[in-house]
């Protein structure tokens, strides 16, 4: 181990003559790296969010009004009763009402990462069928004795964006409700979802509704969507279309329908700010060669003088590709660890307003480690090979 | 049988369009094994790229008529690859120069390691073979100094103790005192003759100083690009 160290402290003594350029490059290299780190954090958690989506949708069937577009919060409401007649269609196991909207009247549905939302069904309606399971961290989740009442259990993220724990007060959308519990966090939507009984969230989606309508309007009657859970064995995409067929002015969507929409705008996005990041490498990839191309012309001497007493040209090799490959390691530390700080920060500074940019996870440090490292002995490769070709006697005469 | 041998060794240096420089022209050459020589001549003459052949670190010209040859230990070396030859340096050989070439980001003991090294030690082997090392060159409690941190004399002293360290049976010297004051001088003679006697490790030296030659049992004179005459003395 002592030996270990021994030969790594030469290589460290050796990168350490030019005091000034090594550290210059192993900044580029780190800026690099703390970009991939950053970028990657920010593709982590669109992923989750994505994967939480993809995961949910896959086994239903979403059932909501003709004119509403794709997947989003404000859709048009549907009368209740149509819950009745897709029953009726042959292959539906069980229909789950909700109310889904945003769960604040003036904010955006557009923006970064989920908004945040009111979902409001009756618990337990599903009848098992629902396999994305939410888990209580603190109070309890909500039940069917809970209609009539205003209980809310808070997504994680809403909970602390607010400041509540089980027992306190909130408002929502001008409402009165008490918090019966707050949500495990789940890195998709229902951390920043407060669930909602049905009743309750009807009354909400009456409010929203403009006043002309609101008076010929019954509450009670109304959801934004109706998820429908298939009988086993029947293909999701065939009785999604019969209940196209069957059920006037409704359209569905299913798990095919979010990864087709969702998940390829993911993937371009993926894509950009990982090129992003990949360019910013390959820069202080090209810095590394230069740094050891640089540094082979200064110690031709000293590779003269090595090779004359039997050190081969792989040793001679080795020894640069494994200076780069340090340069490398310790710019993508450093990269690291500063790609760490940024995201703790930024998210702890998102927090109060509920938006969670970054999810840094121990594969993508490891990634961004190894990529570092990797890219400099792969950098180190050119000026090694020059290096090992030198000819002995003509680098012993460089002066 | 001699240890080492060569014959008809050329070497031609182009340094322009129609410029080249013959720096050896046609070298035959002859050491027992134990000897040590000296090769003596004039700026110019041939005598460290004869060195640096019989060291096997360039080759010499193959399109010489008879080809060139040179054996060490009855074994011709002439053709050898790089690898072969790389080996045969680590193993068989060990370099001092007139300018110390120390690896000045290693402190002696490493410098002196290195050698141990490129022969096959371990790191740790090698250590301790490189510390003895030291010990014979007087310097053992140098050994943890860079070579910046000592004196010439010094600094010649590693780098003998690194031509020394794998007990090579053959010792290269290019101007090894050609740096050094006269006190210095006659102590790196002094371990160079030790070494010779008590080992039998055959020595071969270039010089320029008369007295150095002195020292050693044979002394080659070389004189544009071949080697002229010969003076056998008695070892001092």
């Amino acid at each position: 181990m002592g030996l270990v160290i021994g030969g790594f402290m030469r290589l460290v003594r050796s990168l350490t003559r030019r005091k000034l350029r090594t550290t210059l490059t192993i900044v580029g290299i780190s800026v690099g790296i703390w970009a991939l780190v950053v970028m990657s954090s920010m593709a982590n958690k669109i992923g989750a969010l994505v994967e939480g989506g993809s995961i949910y949708y896959k086994d239903k069937i979403i059932v909501i009004d003709a004119t509403t577009l794709g997947f989003g919060f404000g859709s048009t409401p549907l009368p209740l009763a149509i819950a009745d007649q897709i029953r009726a269609v042959p292959g539906v196991a069980v229909t789950w009402p909700e109310v889904q909207m945003l769960f604040d009247s003036e904010a955006a549905a557009a923006g970064f990462g989920l908004p945040d939302l009111i979902s409001g069904t009756v618990a337990g309606a599903d009848q098992g069928r629902e396999q994305f399971q939410v888990r209580a961290a603190r109070g309890r989740l909500l039940t069917a004795g809970d209609e009539g009442s205003s209980n809310v259990v808070l997504g994680s993220d809403l909970a602390r964006k607010f400041g509540k724990q089980p027992g306190d007060a909130i408002t929502i959308r001008g409402r009165e409700f008490t918090v019966a519990g707050v949500l495990e966090p789940t890195l998709t939507a229902p951390d920043t979802t407060a669930l909602l009984p049905l009743e309750a969230a009807q009354r909400l989606l009456a409010d929203s509704a403009p006043l002309a309508i609101r008076q010929g309007m019954v509450a009670a009657q109304l959801v934004s969507q109706i998820i429908v859970y298939p009988e086993e064995g029947v293909d999701i995409a065939v009785l999604a279309t019969a209940i196209e067929n069957q059920v006037d002015h409704v359209q569905t969507l299913t798990g095919k329908d979010f990864d087709e929409q969702i998940g390829s705008s993911v993937a371009i996005f993926n894509a950009i700010i990982l090129g992003v990041a990949l360019i910013s490498l390959i820069v202080g990839g090209l810095s590394v060669i230069n740094t050891m191309a640089m540094s082979v012309v200064e110690r031709t001497r000293e590779i003269g003088i090595k090779r004359a007493i039997g050190a081969s040209r792989g040793r001679i090799m080795r020894e640069i590709v494994l200076e780069a490959g340090l340069i490398g390691l310790i710019g993508g530390t450093i990269g690291i660890v500063l790609g760490a700080v940024v995201v703790v920060i930024a998210n702890e500074a998102g927090r109060d307003s509920g938006i969670i940019l970054f999810l840094l996870t121990p594969n993508t440090a490891a990634f961004a480690l190894a990529f570092s490292t990797v890219l400099g002995m792969v950098a180190g490769i050119a000026p090694a090979w020059t290096a090992a070709r030198l000819d002995p006697v003509e680098a012993l005469r460089y002066e | 049988m001699a240890f080492v041998e060569a014959y008809n060794l050329h070497k031609t240096y182009r340094m322009g369009r129609n410029n080249t420089l013959h720096a050896l022209r046609g070298v035959d050459i002859s050491i027992e094994a134990g000897e040590m020589v000296a090769i003596m001549g004039p700026s110019g003459c041939g005598k460290s790229t004869l060195m640096h052949i019989l060291g096997l670190l360039q080759p010499p010209d193959r399109a010489a008529n008879p080809p060139p040859r040179i054996l060490i230990s009855g074994v011709d070396v002439t053709n050898l690859s790089d690898s072969r030859r790389t080996q045969m340096r680590a193993r068989t050989m060990g370099f001092v120069f007139q300018s110390f070439n120390l690896v000045p980001t290693l402190t002696a003991l490493e410098n002196v390691a290195l050698a141990s090294e490129y022969a096959g030690q371990s790191r740790s082997t090698a250590a301790a073979t490189a510390r003895e090392a030291l010990e014979w060159v007087n310097l053992g409690d140098r050994a943890h100094h860079r070579p910046t941190e000592l004196s010439g004399g010094e600094q010649q002293r590693v780098a003998i103790a690194r031509a020394l360290a794998n007990r090579p049976a053959l010792i290269l010297a290019d101007e090894p005192t050609g740096n050094l004051d006269s006190a210095n001088t006659a102590e790196v003679l002094e371990v160079l003759r030790k070494f010779n006697r008590e080992h039998q490790q055959t020595i071969v030296l270039v010089t320029h100083d008369r007295e150095v030659g002195a020292t050693c049992s044979r002394v080659l004179l070389m004189r544009d690009g071949v080697i002229g005459d010969e003076h056998p003395r008695a070892a001092a």
